[in-house]
């Protein structure tokens, strides 16, 4: 073998050793059933759901926006949060890790809407917590696993019951009561949502928050703005098939949301709406300067049906909008005074 | 029974030229050893590993000092999208693809190729071949290390999740290197100093990609940055019109340049005469 050869093979080499590794994390990690952003433990979200969202809260609460914007404030935090470290042993900030959230809008039959807490629970506090603590509250055993019933038998009845020692499950009861048995039943699960899958696999795996949703979610917004030019006409917002938004908080507020359009002339048109208001906001610049600033963090692109909002948003930036509304509200003060 | 003129004791007429595969293998093998063997590709292994030094520097020091200001998926997402695509693969495509026969030329070897029983396809897929082997070879590992080392800066969480990317990028290198290999082979045979051509075009043409329209569409990297999914911001024009094209349509492009640019290359390649300086 000459030497050019034993280059090429050795680079092939460890391209061959880095696909293995890919495919082996790939198959054998824990998130192997992951999708996006969506943790394995959560695909018992209800098959039926419309709309699927989540927030990786660890990273939310080691972020600069918490420690900026909820940290100063943690005095001010509901009792109830103490109350119920005091009562149950959990701590939100310290032993939840994701919290995902699914339903269907606008429903009046059948609720679905179901929410997923993966962290560490203490689960036989929690459970002596609810059965002393809580009114009206009913349990039974679906397929080996303790479901707590809230106001059972009545239309609006809820139910919590934890899958395992990492996943807690809550929401309506019908929806609880669907997901636990397809864990074990093998019944119809987010998975079988082939609208939202596909969705959920072009979301960012590390986004801190994120939601997705198919058109009926997006029926309930407006079909109208008013047009930014202030001549009191309306400008008609074209339809969307779909809505992705995904972000981040460190180390600025960055937000990417992505609407499918029926067609690529109804996107651009979408894209020319926002970048109208983005060009006003701008023009409104000489009267607040930090207008000019949001102008420029926000771009608008196009691909195809797809229109992209990008936000990125230094956290210097949100302090300038934030200025004035606290003199306003200082202002206000004064003049009750 | 006596053989025919000019038949080997294999049995092949050397009076006729080697078969198109078998004549470019040949070419091949030889020209990998001057390609990977060469200065051009210590300056591109440099160029193409820078990488693995800001990846190693993340995992060494931000990492350690600044945990939260940078990730590193986001990261290897602008060194993918940023560093990768839109510079250094085109960069070294330039360098190893304008030369396959312009050196040749330069240093007045041509001769010894064209006088050999192969046909000059063969030579050109032969040396186009070797390019994409030695490039590829430099790229592809530092792409891979570059990614683990980023991907596991914070521990193996996620990287599951991250693995299509890898994959999706990998193929996005191979095809940056096609397509602008093809573009700049046909610069090398086509021109006689091809270099000064090929940069305006890679920094100057290329930035039609950044316009609004159908612009875009006139330029290779439009078409190669939209199948990278990472996104890193942009500025100015970029930021202001900057539009993706729907992956099919790239993928449908990129062979069809490929083709085209090669089909051409050799085309010319195979009626050129090629006069010498004395």
């Amino acid at each position: 073998m000459t030497r050019s050869r034993l280059v090429v093979s050795g680079a092939a080499a460890v391209v061959a050793v880095g696909t293995a590794v890919a495919l082996g994390a790939l198959f054998l990690d824990s998130a192997k059933a992951a999708v996006g952003p969506l943790p394995g433990e959560a695909l018992l979200l209800p098959a039926d759901a419309k709309f699927v969202g989540g927030i990786d809260v660890k990273r939310f609460i080691q972020s600069p926006f918490y420690s900026k914007y909820a940290g100063p404030h943690a005095k001010a935090r509901p009792e109830a949060f103490r109350e119920l470290e005091e009562k149950t042993g959990l701590n939100l900030e310290r032993d939840v890790d994701q919290v995902i959230f699914a339903g269907t809008p606008g429903r009046t039959g059948k609720e679905t809407g179901m929410v997923v807490a993966l962290g560490r629970f203490d689960r036989a506090k929690i459970s002596r917590w609810i059965e002393v603590e809580k009114k009206g509250v009913t349990s039974k055993n679906l397929q080996g696993v303790l479901v707590y019933l809230f106001s059972e038998g009545t239309r609006g009845a809820g139910a919590l019951a934890f899958v395992d020692d990492r996943t807690l499950v809550m929401g309506s009861q019908s929806a609880v009561e669907a997901a636990i048995s397809s864990q074990s039943q093998g019944g119809k699960t987010l998975k079988q949502n082939a609208t939202i899958m596909g969705l959920l696999e072009r979301v960012r795996p590390d986004a801190t928050f994120w939601a997705v949703g198919d058109q009926s979610v997006l029926d309930n917004m407006p079909k109208s703005v008013p047009n930014p030019g202030g001549s009191g006409q309306q400008i008609l917002l074209p339809g969307l098939r779909s809505l992705t938004v995904s972000g981040d908080v460190d180390p600025m507020v960055a937000v990417e949301i992505t609407g499918e359009a029926n067609d690529e002339t109804a996107a651009k048109n979408l894209a020319d709406v926002v970048r109208g208001f983005l060009a006003l906001a701008a023009l409104q610049a000489n009267q607040k300067p930090e207008l000019k600033e949001l102008a420029s963090a926000v771009s608008v692109t196009t691909e195809a049906k797809e229109v992209r909002v990008n936000a990125r948003l230094p956290y210097e930036l949100l302090d300038s909008l934030q200025i004035p509304s606290e003199h306003k509200h200082r202002g206000a003060e004064g003049g009750e005074k | 029974m006596t053989s025919p003129a000019g038949a080997t004791s294999q049995g092949r007429d050397t009076g006729k030229p080697l078969g198109l595969l078998e004549g470019a293998r040949g070419v091949f093998d030889i020209a990998l050893d001057s390609l990977v063997w060469s200065r051009r590709s210590l300056l591109m292994a440099v160029l193409l590993c820078l990488p693995i030094a800001f990846a190693l520097l993340y995992r060494l020091v931000l990492v350690a000092k600044l945990p939260a200001q940078l990730r590193g998926f986001d990261l290897y997402g602008v060194i993918v999208a940023l560093y990768y695509i839109r510079n250094a693969l085109p960069l070294a495509a330039l360098f190893y693809s304008v030369s396959l026969i312009a050196d040749e030329v330069e240093d007045k070897t041509i001769t010894y190729l064209l006088t050999r029983p192969i046909q000059r396809a063969s030579i050109l897929l032969g040396k186009f071949g070797a390019y994409l082997a030695t490039t590829l070879t430099l790229a592809l590992p530092s792409l891979v290390i570059t990614f683990f080392l980023l991907m596991t800066a914070k521990g193996f969480d996620g990287l599951g999740a991250s693995v299509p990317h890898l994959f999706r990028d990998m193929g996005v290198l191979v095809l940056t290197f096609l397509t602008y290999g093809a573009f700049f082979a046909l610069l090398g045979v086509g021109l006689r100093r091809p270099v000064i051509p090929g940069l305006l075009f890679l920094f100057g043409w290329e930035l039609l990609a950044l316009l609004p329209g159908y612009l875009p569409r006139l330029t290779i990297t439009a078409y190669l940055r939209s199948l990278v999914p990472h996104r890193p911001p942009d500025e100015g024009l970029a930021e202001l019109f900057g539009s993706t094209l729907p992956a099919l349509l790239c993928l449908e492009a990129i062979t069809a340049m490929v083709a085209v640019f090669l089909g051409a290359a050799v085309w010319i390649f195979s009626r050129k005469e090629y006069v010498l300086d004395q």
